[in-house]
């Protein structure tokens, strides 16, 4: 018994083929624009030992009571970074800056397809919550908006979309309160300075 | 630079037994934090450098759905072009998916070794379709052809399923060369040294010089900066 013939369509077999070698038509689809680093971005220069995933353990959770109101706003003028230096350096200052203001307990970046740029700790569980989020919050033809949801007792996850030179992200932080529209706006113009490129 | 996108690591197992500890390609997938430079892995030949598999290259990591390796990937390319390699041949594990999947979308031409035999030559059309797919992603993709490996002439079976493969496709598509099955290879892999430089490897030189050759033909018209 012929041992190839019986399993395979001949005609189509070719067809298939031909169609490869044929040039194809069409545009590429294009590097991802927006995947969180342009095209010079390699890795974080200058920075060893440090997974971005993984690269440091959660902060301990400040024994706090509840707060009644949110906490208090930074001034604006207290900009908590600079344009200036590796991205995961940037982040990392971004990140205590965000605990040392809002009691933070967690933080993750995603990138727009929502991989991992950066996440403080085990929050993987609620990368997907906070991508549907960020997707669901969505106006049409419209950007993303930030949206708040509990996710424990005094722990509400804020989901901040934004549109940084870098590509679309969605910042996730789990606080103890709700982050008031105020605090929503330094937040984002503090992470646009994070997600820009260094300043030469 | 050869690049070992293959979880199994093959590469690295074929170099020293420190080798196996070298970090590589799934690494730099895995942590944006590790430069390329610390990856290429020099050679004797002076044009020559690897990449091995890496430490984060467990099976897992090569599935995935297709797309979410792309932007790494991509950046492993531009940084390799950018420390002037003129060719990145990248071997990757079987199958269209995952990161291989993501390879081929950001490559600028692919080859096809295929086993001759039965089992293998049936899958074809599954592998045809799935370049089909993969083209719509990444148009520039040339296929430069399908290269018979493992050929047995001493096996019926093997010389028919070669034999049916050059039937099926346009001759364009099937590399004249066809790899051998040889004790040869096994040899050389033991030894930890390319079959070229073998005292018996002339032979095995010639086939390998005469697809060197087919590639570079194909290739000739394709741009100067390429991922395979």
């Amino acid at each position: 018994m012929d041992p190839i013939n019986p399993w395979l369509d001949p005609v189509e077999v070719r067809r298939l083929a031909e169609r490869l070698i044929r040039p194809a038509r069409g545009p590429a689809i294009q590097d991802l624009p927006d995947a969180g680093f342009d095209d010079r971005f390699e890795g974080f220069a200058g920075i060893t030992g440090i997974t971005p995933a993984l690269c440091t353990p959660p902060a301990a959770a400040p024994q706090t009571t509840p707060h009644p109101t949110p906490p208090p706003l930074p001034q604006p003028t207290e900009s908590p970074v600079t344009a200036l230096g590796p991205f995961l350096e940037r982040i990392l200052r971004f990140r205590s800056w965000m605990i040392r203001e809002f009691d933070t307990r967690g933080l993750f970046i995603l990138d727009r397809d929502g991989s991992v740029i950066f996440d403080d700790g085990a929050h993987g569980k609620i990368h997907v919550l906070a991508r549907s989020l960020a997707q669901a919050s969505r106006k049409p033809g419209g950007s993303a908006g930030n949206v708040h949801v509990k996710v424990g007792a005094e722990a509400i996850l804020e989901v901040i979309p934004l549109d940084t030179p870098y590509g679309w992200m969605v910042l996730g932080a789990v606080v103890p309160n709700a982050l008031s529209p105020a605090a929503i706006a330094i937040v984002i113009d503090a992470l646009l300075q994070v997600a820009s490129p260094p300043v030469a | 630079m050869l690049v070992d996108a293959d979880p199994q690591g093959s590469v690295g197992l074929s170099l020293t037994r420190q080798s196996r500890l070298l970090a590589g390609f799934y690494d730099f997938l895995a942590d944006p934090g590790i430069p390329l430079d610390r990856l290429i892995v020099p050679t004797r030949l002076e044009t020559f450098s690897l990449v091995a598999s890496g430490q984060a290259s467990d099976y897992e990591s090569g599935s995935g759905g297709n797309g979410s390796h792309l932007a790494r990937v991509r950046a492993f390319l531009r940084g390799a072009a950018a420390r002037g390699f003129d060719l990145c041949i990248i071997d990757t594990a079987a199958g269209l998916f995952g990161v291989t999947g993501d390879i081929i979308a950001s490559s600028d031409a692919v080859l096809i070794p295929q086993q001759a035999e039965p089992l293998g030559i049936r899958s074809v059309p599954k592998l045809l379709e799935g370049l089909n797919r993969l083209r719509v992603m990444n148009p520039r993709l040339s296929v430069l052809g399908v290269c018979l490996t493992m050929v047995q002439q001493d096996l019926a079976e093997s010389r028919e399923a070669a034999q049916a493969l050059r039937e099926l496709l346009p001759p364009e598509m099937v590399f004249q060369t066809q790899i051998p099955r040889d004790g040869l290879f096994v040899r050389a892999s033991a030894r930890g040294l390319p079959v070229g430089v073998l005292e018996e490897g002339a032979g095995a030189q010639i086939v390998f010089d005469s697809l060197r050759a087919e590639v570079e033909a194909k290739l000739e018209p394709h741009d100067s900066q390429r991922g395979y």
